[in-house]
């Protein structure tokens, strides 16, 4: 199993700058600023890296979009806002090894030519706002930061941006827009971020774990990285596991890696004795499989689609046959409705109605059509609005109710 | 009439001075006018209203859509435990019921020594070591209704 | 000038517009909620989606703009389900409070609900949203939270109209509601037009409210007689009582805007007496009723007597920068072809220097009369009087003996007007022979030789002239009572007294006669002068 992101992540003194260098930490972007930046973005490209906060979309590309004479500013954001139910891969990178994301995206900024950029964390985040912050410290006194990176002539400022609690900012577009000093709402695309993002200027908008990788894909190569994974999935995921396993946590694996081995292995198998019943395999957005449905399916951005789930965040949350399925989909339920930002109509209203009919099911007060009432707001909401957050309601909405339609079923008087 | 102590106005042109747009410091501020004062409440959004030089519905507006800022006091010690899938699964509720037996208070009240309130929050990023809380800048996790206990009263303490 | 298809229809859209603008232009309904034409785009309500050919998921017609070649369809059962899907969202936690709610009648959600609704809500009572309902938003406006639709346009038009941002949303998710800071009265001069904007009943007029059904209330074409600016408004009237004034979009004059005080001028038409008939001075000094023919017949006898012995420069006509301009034709016709005056004015307080002054950003002009340009235009300045005060000079010096004088008090009040009232009164009681033509009573009224009673602003057809020299048509919509008659009727009378042979029967031969004599009004045809208004031919 190769380790890209994790490899110093269990030294305790891995956050102080020295000790990071010692280990190797800032050569890879020492490497980076002697490169062309079109030479950067190529590699990227090239390594198949592609987003890590749940879209998966090349970050090569990504990057590639940015026009390079506007006339603005570039500004490259790292999404920080982890906040997807399940997932805590980007808090274990920052709390424990925050110079390697300073120096992915000083690498970033590098090959996009951006000079100012921010780290919007969580606000949750708090305790780990203080790590960062000190990391940020230690990077401008070693002028790794500052005015001329590394002795280059090239000034980048990097600053702490802390959210308030809204998990729609985990969205680029929204993100932007709470950046900016608003309500987080999403904005509606065209225009996209690459031309029209943070203040009308061009944006990338980049997940900790994806900035996380660059590192290791200067030092070891394009090559390198796509030689690890799948065809199409390029490189290790983080996957946080919890829920019914032994070992909650989170682990590095290769793409492709396969999901029971996981569950059983890094995970430590299910406690108590207890049998597998449904596995969510990247956070709550991503639809619910059954026991049966994880059979030969692997830990990659394609195998999960074809079983009919998606990667996602990588926030694995794994069931065993104790659990109530209608209660577990009406906490994800509650969770859509009170970070539905408001904006659309479907999301806003279907999120909340959902969610209701959900607590009145789970509290034996449901008849049986509400359960397809419950089928038919999804249907509603799916595709219609400005975002995908209502879309991230429907996957478990729909999954749930048709894969164990009985036990909702059982709940109903008639 | 509010305002910011000398620190916190330190402070403030501090956030003011890494964004290119004043607007993009709203947020930020709004942060430390929290913790200045500690809660948002209409004296504050008029204060910030002249300080930032938007009106004072617009400063509240961006102030209600997100959940860490207050909109209401709250305790000294605000517990926010997580009510998502795998503190859930991991016992959230009987943790919960603690803290309502402990505190004797129910969501939006505060404890009549001023020091604790609580309140329901969704996914802390603590999965692994679930069920979590969060009281201000820390996180307490594995909780157990005894650590609910042993928690409150050491925070009593401080 | 992208070409694109709507249902199988050619269409042509200008370059840069959306879906919906096109739509719209070609008169093709596309259902919605959030756009508006004056507003930025916002498309959070959903309502617009539609079928784009080669687009995965329905876009929203109001932020996707024309291509060529584009072949976009609002009539299949995807889009129709997806309308119904909006609309049940809507409806969920919508107060069914149509018996009760203003908005019924001109409601969206009630005729979108008949075209595309049609459905039984699935929601229990107890399950609904809850939110404030009656809140006090000062003079003009009352909100109801619950009522909402959360379209946004009342907040982009404080924010992007009069930038003072005063409307915002608080909470977020189904809890979002909107509001002003401490529930704070709106101090806005233009704080009604966000009740015409609000597609549902969440905003409306404190002034409006519970008064009339709209189905009861007629429209009625015509323009605000509040200052010269013009707006273009529309009257809603029943039996000869108007029950609001709502704005008609204009894009070249007010967009889709009205000021407060404009709206609300159509009660300072119906405040105070009016002057019900004719009267004359008789030789015990005091004024008694007249009919209309004696009235008519003695107004010009003495005039051309007078004029006769004194000559035109004894007769001065004194016009109202309020009238029509129809009005004022006939009145300049009158006076100075028949009877032979030589001195025209209308200007009390610099009405001409004030016309194209701005009091704000937005809308409103400085000069308070909807007519001052048109007298201009008409020809009804002295430069040797150059305003009242020296006709009242001459006039007390024996130069100008008589005279026919127009006052209409100003329909939006400003500090000043009693002053300029009085100035009125003065002129009257400097004058040796006086006709008065007004609509409301006042005291200085009964130093008049002759008083006529005529309409006042919505009761007579006729164009008034804007700051910009547009000529816009003002339609009658309301009978006057009594024994009141148009300001223009009584100079066709005066007209057809005196002998000119012209019969005009109706304020429209009266404007073809004005178009073909006057400069300003050249090549302006009257058909031109409905929306958006006539701007002369250069």
């Amino acid at each position: 199993m190769n380790k890209i992101l994790l490899v110093n992540i269990e030294k305790p003194d891995q956050k102080n700058i020295a000790k990071y260098r010692e280990r190797g930490g800032y050569t890879a972007l020492e490497k980076a600023l002697a490169m062309q930046p079109a030479d950067i973005i190529n590699e990227v490209k090239t390594s198949g890296l592609r987003g890590r906060g749940g879209a998966g979309f090349p970050t090569g590309m990504k990057w590639g979009f940015v026009p390079t004479n506007a006339g603005k500013p570039t500004y490259l954001l790292c999404n920080a806002d982890e906040s997807e139910p399940g997932t805590f891969k980007d808090r274990i990178l920052m709390e424990r090894d925050p110079h390697l994301l300073i120096e992915g995206m000083a690498i970033a900024c590098f090959a996009l030519n951006c000079q100012l950029s921010y780290i919007y964390l969580r606000g949750e985040y708090e305790f780990i706002a203080h790590i960062m912050q000190r990391a940020l410290d230690e990077a401008y006194e070693a002028g790794i930061l500052g005015p001329s990176i590394m002795g280059k002539d090239f000034a980048l400022d990097l600053h702490l941006h802390l959210g308030q609690g809204a998990y729609i900012c985990g969205e680029e577009t929204s993100l932007i827009e709470s950046l900016e000093g608003y309500r987080g709402y999403p904005r509606i695309k065209p225009p996209f971020p690459a031309t029209h993002g943070f203040l009308a200027s061009p944006t990338v908008v980049n997940n900790v774990e994806t900035l996380c990788a660059l590192p290791w894909i200067i030092t070891n190569g394009a090559a390198a990285h796509a030689a690890i994974g799948t065809e199409k999935s390029k490189g290790t995921k983080l996957f946080s596991v919890s829920g019914h396993v032994n070992s909650p946590g989170v682990y590095e694996v290769d793409m492709g890696y396969p999901l029971l081995d996981f569950i059983n292995n890094e995970a430590g198998g299910i406690p108590n004795g207890r049998a597998l019943k449904a596995v969510i395999p990247g956070g709550s957005s991503v639809p619910v499989l059954t026991a049966a449905e994880c059979d030969g399916v692997l830990l990659d951005y394609e195998s999960l689609l074809k079983a009919g789930s998606m990667l996602g965040s990588g926030g694995m949350i794994v069931l065993d046959d104790s659990t109530k399925m209608p209660e577990v989909l009406s906490v994800i339920a509650d969770f859509y409705a009170h970070e539905s930002c408001g904006q659309c109509t479907p999301c806003r209203e279907g999120t909340g109605w959902a969610a209701k009919i959900l607590r009145n099911l789970v509290a034996g007060k449901g008849k049986r059509a509400d359960i397809d009432l419950l089928l038919k707001i999804a249907d509603m909401m799916e595709g219609k609005t400005i975002c995908p957050l209502a879309d991230a309601d429907v996957m478990p909405i729909r999954s749930f109710v048709t894969k164990f339609r009985s036990e909702f079923e059982a709940l109903c008087a008639s | 009439m509010i305002q910011f102590s000398e620190e916190a106005t330190r402070r403030f042109q501090t956030i003011l001075s890494h964004y290119p747009e004043k607007r993009a410091a709203l947020l930020p501020v709004l942060t430390l006018a929290q913790r200045e004062f500690g809660w948002i409440s209409q004296e504050v959004s008029e204060y910030l209203s002249e300080l930032m030089g938007y009106p004072p519905s617009d400063i509240l507006s961006v102030a209600t859509f997100y959940t860490m800022l207050h909109k209401k006091p709250v305790g000294k010690y605000h517990m926010e435990i997580c009510r998502n899938v795998s503190c859930w699964l991991m016992g959230t509720y009987p943790c919960v019921d603690e803290i309502k037996r402990q505190l004797k208070v129910d969501v939006g009240e505060i404890t009549a020594d001023g020091k604790f309130s609580w309140n329901l929050t969704e996914c802390l990023g603590s999965c692994g070591t679930a069920p979590a809380m969060q009281v201000g800048d820390r996180y307490f996790e594995t909780l157990t209704p005894a650590k609910i206990i042993e928690i409150i009263e050491k925070l009593a303490n401080e | 000038m992208p070409k694109f298809t709507l249902n199988g229809v050619e269409l042509e859209a200008k370059e840069g517009q959306t879906i919906i603008q096109a739509a719209m232009a070609a008169g093709f309904e596309i259902p919605h909620y959030c756009y508006h034409p004056d507003l930025p785009i916002d498309g959070n309500c959903r309502m617009c989606l539609v079928e784009v050919e080669k687009m995965p998921k329905l876009p929203p017609s109001c932020t996707t703009v024309v291509t060529e070649g584009m072949v976009v369809r609002s009539n299949t059962d995807r889009v129709r389900q997806s309308v119904q899907g909006v609309l049940e969202f809507l409806l969920i936690n919508h107060p069914v409070d149509c018996p009760v709610c203003d908005q019924a009648g001109e409601c969206r959600l009630q005729d979108y609900y008949m075209v595309y609704g049609l459905h039984t809500s699935e929601i229990p009572l107890e399950m609904k949203v809850r939110k404030r309902k009656v809140i006090d938003l000062g003079p003009m406006v009352v909100l109801d939270q619950e009522r909402c639709v959360l379209c946004s346009r009342c907040i982009r038009f404080f924010d992007n109209v009069t930038h003072t941002g005063e409307m915002q949303f608080f909470g977020r998710g189904d809890h979002v509601a909107i509001g002003t800071f401490e529930d704070r009265p709106l101090d806005n001069p233009y704080s009604g037009n966000v009740v015409d904007i609000c597609p549902v009943g969440a905003l409306t007029s404190r002034d409006f409210r519970f008064k009339c059904r709209v189905w009861f209330l007629h429209s009625t074409d015509s323009v605000c007689g509040g200052c010269s600016t013009g707006c273009n408004m529309r009257i809603d009237h029943r039996d000869g009582t108007i029950f609001r004034l709502l704005p008609r979009r204009n894009v070249e004059v007010n967009r889709s805007w009205l000021c407060d005080e404009g709206r609300l001028t159509h009660h300072e038409v119906a405040a105070g007496d009016r002057i019900l008939r004719p009267m004359m001075r008789g030789r015990d000094g005091m004024q008694a009723p007249v009919t209309w023919k004696e009235a008519v017949a003695s107004v010009n006898s003495r005039l051309k007597e007078i004029a006769g012995i004194n000559g035109g420069d004894a007769i001065i006509g004194f016009a109202s920068p309020s009238a029509t301009n129809e009005a004022l034709f006939l009145f300049k016709r009158y006076l100075g072809e028949q009877v032979g005056a030589t001195q025209f004015e209308f200007r009390i307080d610099s009405e001409d220097k004030k016309v194209t002054e701005e009091e704000d950003e937005i809308l409103r002009h400085v000069d308070k009369h909807p007519n001052s340009m048109g007298a201009i235009n008409l020809g009804l300045m002295s430069q040797e009087l150059g305003g009242i005060d020296r006709a009242i000079e001459s006039a007390r010096a024996g130069r100008i003996k008589a005279g026919v004088v127009i006052y209409y008090k100003p329909l939006v009040e400003r500090p000043g007007d009693a002053q300029a009232e009085a100035r009125i009164a003065e002129l009257i009681g400097a004058l040796e022979y006086s006709v008065v033509l007004a609509a409301h009573k006042a005291d200085w009224q009964r130093e008049a030789s002759v008083l006529l009673p005529v309409t006042a602003w919505s009761e007579e057809s006729g164009t008034y002239t804007n700051y910009q020299g547009r000529v816009q048509l003002a339609s009658k919509a309301v009978e006057p009572g009594g024994d009141i008659l148009a300001l223009w009727e009584v100079f066709a009378s005066l007209l057809y007294e005196s002998g000119d042979g012209l019969l005009w029967l109706s304020p429209d031969d009266v404007f073809a006669s004005l178009a073909e004599n006057t400069p300003a009004f050249r090549g302006i045809v009257l058909e031109q002068t409905r929306l958006p208004g006539a701007l002369p031919t250069p």
